[in-house]
């Protein structure tokens, strides 16, 4: 079954042809591969290997990258992917985000000319994994006082330390981790395999079940010297591939909400009570439509910055803005899409609890809600209100 | 050689189909697709492009709309995209005609096409195009492959399947395939992008495209179904059997 | 004005949709001669009332089915007027090659037709109907069962003719219809059980009746959850497949919303369920109130004789 997007004001007629067909590949992937067997994902706690192998093969992971056999795809396409993956499941989602803008972008970006030619042909294409290890169990919002170390040890460096909610951990090839050298923010490439480097996997969540979430774990973990992104100190390295993975996540959530919509609309039409369909109740109408009014804001929010990330005219504080409200509206959408779907709306029959779960992850990562809001008030005021320190 | 495969673009058929005004509402589809059973043919001429047959040569009559199609076919391999614009095509003997001269004009000794497009449902293209190109026609099939003194066909039969052999020229209209339609990839969608799509009108084919006793009276919205019917007790089987053969037409 | 009939034919016999061609036929009011393609048949058309003319077409030819060959074949025969033939896919190619020969249009398919000549038939998948208007000489293929039969109790004359033509088309291999279990994503009739089927077992009534159908077997997720025996890629439903065959038969099924949502755009939908209040009926183009036990039988019985004619 064909999806049919909302598009209440017609962005699709803003598309490229390319954008277009690389948007309907990744739908009618969703709706054949991904839909079908989601549930069965999350019962498992699983991301099926196929969707890895599905993903590397229509090339889309890495999207906006240029060269070293990447896609090159422009962010407006990058989103449509993000939003087609999303309206599956945001594991899918964050699994293609966390690849591509949190493992290979900063490779691509900071990483030596070798580091590039290794790495990104072998993860465009999926065949490696890469994770990205910056959250530690004590710091998560405030990264930049993290625990893990790097010491020149020689001939390596030795890394010590644990990172903590990273997705795709115990499945990945490698992990981009940043930790302090000298005092100083670097990023490290750990292979899988290097001495003193597990990945415990974390259970037990009630929210992105289909995509697996580690700890990564190192004692005294060697690394050779050349695993060292050369071209970035501080936490600008994290930030930027954090810039890029938020606004992927400000498109993949209105793909959650449309999906939730979506799912409420044929519900209210086809569930009679009192005799008519609940679809005719003006207070079922009134939720509709703020559906259909934050959905349609959200899809501008993102379409625009989309656009301003490709003619290079972005300023982070966008991205903080549109990832905080697409992501906000998602989570009231999908809770009220669970309300529309009354009793019917718990069961994984219906895409909606999972969605609501789902996001509550959303909000959390990439920047908190409430830290995006920090980041603009400070980008309002001038005033930093992290901290309480002047 | 080349291989042709005739392809058209119609509504997804997902989409709604709304009428007004006694004719189907075109700009209300949602979304336009290639028709499925062209799909069909289209892999299977991918299929024989790989095993060494030719490249694949797209051929549609319709409007400037279904270059898009044509680019969709390209994302997943076809090498040559000829677009016919349907002017003054009014009944399926024209596109016959045009799609016709256009395969000879492409130099293709095989043929590949749907067995019949889902807008009109009608299923005489292919049957026609091989006259009017003198290829051995062979209808409901799901695979093809080079064979024999020319290609190897599985159609549907009477009793069942049978593999059949045809030499060139030839034509197979297709059935349900045996593989569904590829799905393309980024590169090819980034390569399909760059390939030029070859208008080629009547005129540059040398086909007149005469009169036709053809004409459309009416679009209508398919007749509302009568509201349900409850029968009481199994008795009443036999008579519900008779109205889905001779009422609904369903079996 | 003469119409030319090409008989539609099984392995010996002539099909009984020819007889509702000749109906077709008068109704325009035409004076059909029916061609019967390899000599099939010829002796039964001619009983047809209202046939003038019966010719038998022998030739090698028609050996294998070649639509180009049996065009050609049968083509000189055809005479100036309308050539009907069955929308059936042998009927439907052959009809369609004869008119791409005679320079004349072909509408397939019509489920309606009156004088003059105006046809109605569906387009968009039956989401649509059309109606066109078309002039002799012209070709049109009916839909079977959609017109009334002409009556037996003819007696035309037949004649018959030897044609060759060039076969391009060899059989290798005829491959016999295995009798594999439909998907019900691809099937054009479905019968599903629900949990009033009382055990998994009972399912293999639902496979008798299918059998005879070419139908699918679906379940719904009632079914499918209590019943370990009922496989997942059986259910139809929201977390099942989404179907929308030309005949959807639910036995034992209640018609929980999930269900309905997975089935409720079927072309035809027939209920059979005891309780006269199940949510299905509303849905249902035909509701039969009746235990699957009393009713499948009758099913069975009625479909193999409907099949058997």
């Amino acid at each position: 079954m064909t999806f049919e997007a909302l598009d209440f004001y017609d962005i699709d007629s803003l598309l490229t042809d390319e954008e277009r067909m690389v948007r309907d590949m990744v739908r009618d992937w969703v709706d054949e591969q991904v839909l079908p067997d989601i549930e069965n994902a999350c019962r498992e706690g699983i991301f099926p290997n196929e969707w890895r192998v599905d993903l590397g093969e229509m090339g889309v992971l890495g999207a906006p990258l240029k060269g070293y056999e990447c896609p090159g795809l422009s962010y407006v396409a990058y989103g449509l992917i993000c939003r087609e993956l999303e309206r599956g499941d945001s594991g899918v989602r964050s699994f293609a985000s966390v690849q591509g803008s949190l493992a290979m972008y900063p490779i691509w970006d900071f990483g030596s000319e070798e580091q590039k030619s290794h790495y990104l042909p072998k993860m465009t294409t999926g065949e490696w994994i890469g994770c990205f290890g910056l959250t530690e169990p004590d710091y998560g919002s405030n990264p930049g006082d993290m625990i893990t170390r790097a010491e020149d040890n020689g001939d390596h460096y030795l890394l010590n330390g644990a990172k903590m909610w990273i997705t795709n951990g115990t499945i990945a090839n490698l992990a981009v981790v940043w930790a302090k050298l000298d005092g100083v923010i670097r990023g490290f490439i750990v292979e899988k395999g290097d001495p003193g480097f597990t990945t415990p996997e974390m259970t037990g969540k009630h929210s992105l079940k289909a995509s697996v979430t580690s700890e990564l774990v190192f004692q005294d973990c060697e690394i050779p010297k050349d695993r060292i992104l050369p071209h970035v100190e501080g936490l600008r390295g994290p930030f930027s591939c954090l810039n890029n993975a938020r606004y992927g996540i400000s498109w993949g959530a209105i793909g959650a909400a449309q999906s939730c919509f979506s799912s409420a609309k044929e519900y209210a039409l086809s569930r009679i009570q009192f005799n008519q369909p609940i679809a005719s109740f003006q207070l079922v109408q009134n939720k509709l439509a703020w559906m259909l009014r934050e959905i349609t804001k959200g899809q501008l929010l993102a379409y625009h910055l989309g656009r301003k990330k490709d003619d290079g005219t972005w300023f982070p504080e966008q991205i903080s803005l549109a990832k905080m409200n697409n992501v906000d509206i998602a989570l009231e959408i999908a809770r009220m899409a669970r309300d529309i779907h009354g009793a019917n709306g718990i069961l994984d029959e219906y895409p909606v609890m999972r969605h609501m779960a789902n996001l509550e992850s959303v909000k959390t990562y990439e920047g908190t809600h409430d830290i995006h809001n920090l980041i603009l008030g400070r980008h309002i005021t001038g005033i930093q209100a992290f901290t309480r320190e002047p | 050689m080349t291989i042709a495969v005739l392809l058209k673009q119609v509504p997804d058929t997902t989409a709604k189909i709304s009428v007004s005004g006694g004719r189907v509402d075109e700009s209300a589809v949602s979304k336009w697709s290639m028709s499925p059973y062209d799909e069909y043919a289209l892999e299977a001429a991918l299929q024989l492009k790989e095993a060494g047959e030719g490249d694949v040569v797209a051929i549609t009559c319709g409007p400037a709309r279904a270059a898009k199609m044509l680019t969709d076919a390209a994302a997943v391999g076809a090498d040559t995209l000829i677009l016919i614009p349907d002017d003054g095509v009014t009944d399926s003997t024209h596109v016959q005609s045009l799609l016709a001269a256009a395969v000879k004009r492409s130099g293709s000794d095989v043929v590949l096409c749907g067995k019949q497009a889902a807008d009109t449902n009608g299923g005489s293209t292919g049957p026609g195009v091989s006259h009017l190109v003198g290829a051995a026609c062979v209808g409901m099939v799901s695979e093809v492959s080079a064979g024999g003194d020319g290609f190897i066909a599985l159609r549907a039969s009477p009793t069942g399947n049978e593999r059949v052999e045809v030499p060139r020229p030839c034509l197979f209209a297709f059935d349900k395939g045996t593989t569904e339609l590829r799905r393309p990839n980024v590169r090819g969608i980034m390569m399909a992008k760059k390939k030029q799509i070859e208008t080629v009108t009547s005129d540059d084919l040398g086909v007149t495209i005469g009169a036709s006793s053809v004409s459309l009276q009416s679009h209508s919205p398919p007749p509302v179904k009568p509201p349900g019917q409850k029968f009481e007790g199994s008795d009443s089987v036999p008579a519900v059997v008779a109205k889905l053969r001779d009422e609904a037409n369903v079996i | 004005m003469d119409v030319t009939i090409i008989a539609e034919t099984t392995a010996d016999d002539l099909h009984p949709v020819t007889s509702q061609l000749v109906g077709a036929a008068i109704t325009i009011g035409g004076t059909p001669t029916v061609l019967c393609p390899g000599g099939i048949g010829a002796a039964a058309a001619a009983s047809i009332s209202g046939v003038a003319k019966v010719i038998g077409v022998e030739g090698d030819c028609f050996e294998t089915f070649d639509s180009g060959a049996w065009a050609a074949a049968l083509n000189p025969l055809v005479s100036d007027g309308v050539v009907l033939a069955a929308s059936a896919p042998s009927g439907r190619e052959v009809a369609a090659q004869i008119a791409a020969m005679r320079g004349i249009p072909i509408i397939q398919d019509a489920t309606g037709l009156e004088g003059g000549i105006t046809v109605t038939r569906g387009i968009y998948s039956g989401k649509a109907v059309e109606t066109v208007s078309v002039s002799a000489p012209c070709a049109l293929t009916l839909r079977p069962n959609a017109f009334d039969a002409a009556a037996d109790g003819g007696n035309a004359d037949v004649s018959t003719v030897s044609q060759s033509s060039d076969v391009g088309v060899a059989v290798r291999e005829a491959i016999a219809k295995v009798s594999e279990r439909l998907d019900v994503s691809e099937a054009d009739i479905i019968i599903s059980g629900g949990r009033g089927m009382g055990d998994p077992a009972n399912f293999t009534h639902l496979y008798e009746v299918a059998d005879f159908i070419g139908a699918a077997v679906g379940a719904s997720r009632a079914a499918v959850d209590t019943w370990g025996e009922i496989p997942h890629n059986m259910q139809v439903g929201q977390t099942g497949k989404t179907v929308n065959p030309n005949l959807y038969i639910a036995v034992g099924i209640s018609g929980a919303i999930q269900h309905l949502a997975g089935m409720r755009s079927s072309k035809f939908i027939v209920a059979i369920n005891k309780d006269p209040d199940a949510p299905i009926f509303g849905v249902a183009d035909y509701g039969i109130v009746s235990t699957w036990e009393a009713a499948l039988p009758v099913l069975k019985s009625e479909l193999s004789s409907l099949l058997s004619n």
